[in-house]
């Protein structure tokens, strides 16, 4: 953290309060989440804008050909590239390894957040990365992934999650043709470009957990009654005692799973928190394909869409 | 050599244990009493972990630089990841994103666990090497700190135990090694004392969201055995030197 946000007591106090009567600032109850905003950028494919509230983080895919991995002679490249510059907030720092490379001034924040999208997305296979090769070891697609963070307020992990991967599906990279070792890439004008192979869509939930007992309480005593929030914003997740995010797929599938430290939480509540993810998750994934959906119709050229009709309307004589 | 089974049907896995049972777990705490304030040896079955810790010890003395926080330590936790310790042998960079991220999720583990309001305006460095790898990272590194926490007299609510579990088909398999890590998809859970409540789960894999309760529920129990055996070492220890002393 490059400041400290300091909340005052009577603030904190306040917040705290007002999600023990199962409320909260903006209006929410415990398990709302915020408006999700999608806009996906007219003039190409892949570039995505997400809010989530006052939360704002934008997306762009990019494609390019380059060399396998040795080792992976099949398979195309993927990365997702982030990083947080103090423009969406002060509590960041500029990381110094802009050069490439982990920066040891990188905080423990920015790189839980890094890992999580990272292990949702790509370890969790969402990209076909077979489908990316066009010569064997010698020639494949390399997908990267830019996000932007425009503007912090709580919960970047999920915002991320769902910008990456509406900009994964709306992405559609230039269409080749491979003949022997010669590669022939058509122009979008050309030939129709080709959307990526998208295998599943793995969407972040994620919880935080407050408790009204104290901390002893919660080691000690018997009582489950630790608070449950979804989506906080800024203050909510300053204020927080622990989170746990989850991202899960519309078939109900765990992509990845983590909640380190903070308070301790009953298996079964745990439990319940997954089983409610997925009712998000779903939600969430009806929405992008949605907004998918809208944003092909925009882009259908209408005198195009005559001039290629078989079937001449003709005129009642 | 034949193909190896994961789960054979008669119910043995490749190491010939059950579905339930532990690797082979043995613990020791102060190996290294100049070198360290507290330290431990934790032996989960082919993985061996050692763990260093000084402190509490005051922010100047650190060598780190940290900011001292008002409300308790700062705990920094390195793990290094020496090129012996796996099967090939690699180099790994220092700050390689998997390390650090593993540091982060220990650290944040312990942080709820010792008793804050003591060390204020304290550090605490845990410095881990991991001698030997054959699964279950987290957990044998959540349990050395543990131990090594104990012995340098840091006050702790209770233990922290985790084990890994994994799931192959309808059957979950406790505590893996690296070849079983491989092939199935795995969580670690990680519990404070013996009650239910989970402190840490991590899971990297894809698993049906069904399976997941039957998960969590066999690694609380690995866990409880794990702390009675951890438990069981620090009495032992204890009664030792409390005998040296009269």
């Amino acid at each position: 953290m490059g400041l400290d946000y300091n909340i005052s007591n009577n603030e904190q106090q306040f917040v705290l309060d007002a999600l023990k009567e199962n409320t909260r600032l903006d209006g929410r109850k415990l398990l709302d989440m915020r408006n999700v905003e999608i806009q996906i950028f007219p003039d190409e494919y892949g570039h995505v804008d997400v809010k989530l509230g006052k939360t704002e983080v934008a997306c762009k895919i990019s494609a390019s050909i380059e060399q396998p991995y040795k080792d992976r002679p099949f398979e195309g490249l993927f990365q997702i590239n982030t990083e947080i510059s103090p423009m969406c907030s002060p509590f960041f720092e500029v990381s110094q390894g802009a050069s490439g490379g982990t920066s040891s001034r990188q905080t423990s924040e920015e790189i839980l957040i890094s890992r999580m999208i990272e292990k949702s997305v790509r370890r969790s296979n969402a990209l076909d990365l077979e489908n990316l090769c066009l010569v064997a070891g010698s020639k494949c697609w390399s997908v990267r992934a830019d996000l932007h963070f425009l503007n912090y307020d709580g919960n970047f992990i999920d915002a991320s999650c769902i910008a990456v991967m509406t900009a994964l599906l709306h992405f559609k990279r230039p269409d080749v043709e491979v003949s022997g070792d010669d590669i022939v890439v058509f122009d979008t004008k050309q030939r129709d470009p080709v959307p990526l192979s998208i295998l599943h869509i793995p969407l972040c939930v994620t919880f935080n957990f407050y408790n009204p007992n104290g901390d002893e309480e919660n080691i000690k005593g018997e009582s489950n009654g630790e608070l449950i929030v979804v989506d906080t914003n800024l203050i909510e997740e300053r204020l927080s005692l622990g989170s746990m995010t989850i991202t899960l797929n519309k078939n109900q599938e765990v992509c990845q799973l983590l909640k380190s430290g903070g308070l301790n939480i009953d298996a079964s509540l745990i439990m319940n928190c997954c089983t409610y993810a997925a009712k998000i998750v779903s939600q969430l994934t009806d929405q992008i394909h949605r907004v998918l959906k809208e944003d092909e119709h925009k882009r259908i050229n209408p005198t195009e869409q005559k001039e290629l009709q078989t079937v001449n309307s003709r005129e009642a004589s | 050599m034949s193909r190896m089974e994961v789960y054979s049907p008669e119910g043995l896995r490749m190491d010939g244990r059950r579905w339930n049972e532990l690797r082979q777990f043995s613990c020791q705490t102060n190996t290294h009493p100049n070198a360290s304030d507290g330290s431990s040896y934790v032996r989960q079955g082919n993985t061996v972990v050692l763990c260093l810790v000084k402190g509490p010890m005051d922010t100047n003395r650190a060598t780190s630089t940290t900011r001292a926080s008002a409300d308790g330590p700062v705990l920094n936790i390195n793990v290094s990841y020496p090129p012996f310790a796996g099967i090939e042998r690699k180099k790994r960079s220092k700050n390689e994103r998997r390390l650090s991220e593993l540091s982060i999720v220990l650290e944040r583990c312990f942080l709820k666990t010792i008793v804050l309001k003591n060390y204020a305006r304290t550090v605490i460095e845990v410095n881990l090497t991991i001698l030997s790898f054959d699964g279950g990272l987290l957990a044998a590194c959540c349990n050395s700190i543990t131990l090594a926490l104990i012995d340098a007299g840091i006050s702790l609510y209770d233990y922290v135990s985790a084990v890994s579990v994994g799931i192959y088909s309808e059957t979950a398999l406790l505590d893996l090694n690296s070849l079983e890590e491989s092939d199935l998809s795995f969580v670690t859970v990680g519990v404070v004392g013996d009650s239910d409540k989970l402190n840490l789960i991590m899971c990297e894999d894809r698993l049906p969201l069904d399976k997941l309760e039957r998960l969590i529920n066999l690694g609380i129990q690995g866990c409880h055995q794990l702390r009675k055996l951890m438990n069981d070492t620090v009495k032992e220890v204890g009664v030792e030197l409390l005998s040296k002393r009269q």
